[in-house]
């Protein structure tokens, strides 16, 4: 019986506290790259566990030797609850993956149309004749577009042009869209009772993260954080009131650009962790299961 | 057919090209198949087949004129482009559902504007 409870307990707390406490440890920022594989490995671990939970609950009722009427019942329910969180899993998945293709099929169809190609600014770009200053990347296997408005292109010094290019390219290269996607279908397929928000907020900030370094050892750190305030600052929608806090974490990026100090330690022990999050509970509470079945 | 992309989206381009100089005017497939051809050499099958597929995919309106189909841009090139601006900030703003686009930096407040500034002048 101790299998299932130890399952749950783990699953509970991987979906509920650890993400809300991950948030918070700002420190982990400073190793965006392992914090990033970290960040996976709690919601893999987190899956993981609470699938394994109801498999376990199944198997420990109905492997005994004479199943009684209460026994099979559970394990009929928590079958039917697993087969309900995997397949919502599944079926988001699927809505949202469908769903982002062909909305990124469509805008690269428009931007194939309107924007301009211009190899003076960077190879592959192409530039929306409009004055709102933007950049931005549409990913996708083969026909990932880096575009610029004609209102950013103004605005920006050629070396601010460099950090930008630099910043979209980085994320195209690492594929942070399919990050993104995922813990954007955890936070739709369990928007509550999770801490998905918290996590797809902390993921999306730490992809941006991982872009700005990239982009800091292209072009320079002074560069790419006027270009940041550049176009944060341009884009701003007129009359926006309050948001004093630091809502789009920007404020963030910006101060993690001023520390440089590598730490190897840090990056070590964090990645150790996300390594520990998926190897301890399949070495000691899955495995001895999966051998007394 | 990897090599066919990049040349329809050519003939695509074109065609919008003709279409949105005619403005609000609507232009047949043989007024615009005759435009293309001092150009290119291109069969008037084809300039057929790329402005229907455009006026499949909503880019472009077909409309019967007597025997044949006029065809005229959606809007013009600035009106679709503010358009497609317009689905790009929305799409940046739409935080909680995974968005489709990668935003360099999304639109600040101006205490956030101010506030980078400063970190900014520390930063150089």
């Amino acid at each position: 019986m101790l299998t299932p409870v130890l399952l749950g307990a783990l699953a509970v707390l991987l979906a509920g506290p650890a993400p809300r406490l991950l948030a918070r440890a700002a420190a982990v920022r400073h190793t965006p790259r392992a914090a990033l594989v970290l960040w996976q490995g709690v919601a893999l671990a987190a899956v993981l566990a609470a699938l394994g939970a109801g498999l376990a609950l199944a198997t420990h009722q109905a492997w005994r030797r004479a199943p009684d009427p209460v026994s099979v019942a559970v394990a009929g329910l928590a079958l039917l609850v697993t087969a309900v969180v995997l397949g919502r899993l599944l079926l988001t998945a699927h809505r949202t993956g469908t769903r982002l293709r062909a909305l990124r099929r469509r805008h690269r169809r428009h931007l194939d149309l309107l924007g301009q190609r211009d190899e003076a600014v960077g190879e592959g770009v192409l530039v929306l004749e409009h004055e709102v200053p933007v950049a931005y990347c549409l990913p996708g296997v083969g026909r990932s577009r880096v575009v610029l408005s004609a209102g950013a292109l103004g605005r920006l010094e050629p070396d601010e042009l460099v950090a930008v290019l630099a910043h979209e390219r980085a994320h195209l290269r690492a594929r942070h869209d399919l990050v993104l996607e995922a813990f954007s279908v955890l936070h739709r397929a369990f928007p509550r009772w999770v801490s998905s928000a918290s996590a797809l907020e902390e993921v999306r900030l730490l992809a941006e993260v991982l872009a700005d370094r990239a982009a800091a050892r292209r072009a320079g750190r002074a560069p790419l954080a006027r270009a940041l305030v550049t176009l944060a600052a341009g884009a701003a929608p007129e009359g926006s009131v309050g948001a004093a806090d630091d809502v789009t974490g920007l404020r963030t990026r910006i101060e993690l650009l001023r520390e440089v100090r590598r730490r190897p330690v840090q990056a070590a022990l964090v990645l150790a962790a996300a390594g520990a999050l998926l190897v301890l509970p399949t070495a000691f509470v899955v495995g001895p299961w999966l051998g007394g079945l | 057919m990897p090599s066919s992309r990049p040349v329809l989206g050519d003939l695509e381009r074109a065609v919008m090209e003709r279409l949105w100089t005619a403005g609000e005017a609507s232009l047949t497939v043989r007024e615009v198949h005759a435009g293309l051809a001092q150009e290119r050499e291109i069969a008037y099958t084809t300039v057929m087949t790329v402005m229907d597929r455009l006026a499949r995919k909503g880019l472009v309106l077909q409309e019967r004129e007597g025997r044949a189909y006029g065809y005229r841009a959606r809007g013009s090139r600035a009106e679709m482009t503010a358009e497609l601006m317009r689905e790009t900030l929305d799409d940046f703003a739409d935080h909680d559902r995974g968005t489709a686009l990668v935003a360099f930096v999304d639109a600040a407040s101006p205490e956030d504007v101010a506030a980078l500034r400063r970190a900014l002048a520390e930063l150089v």
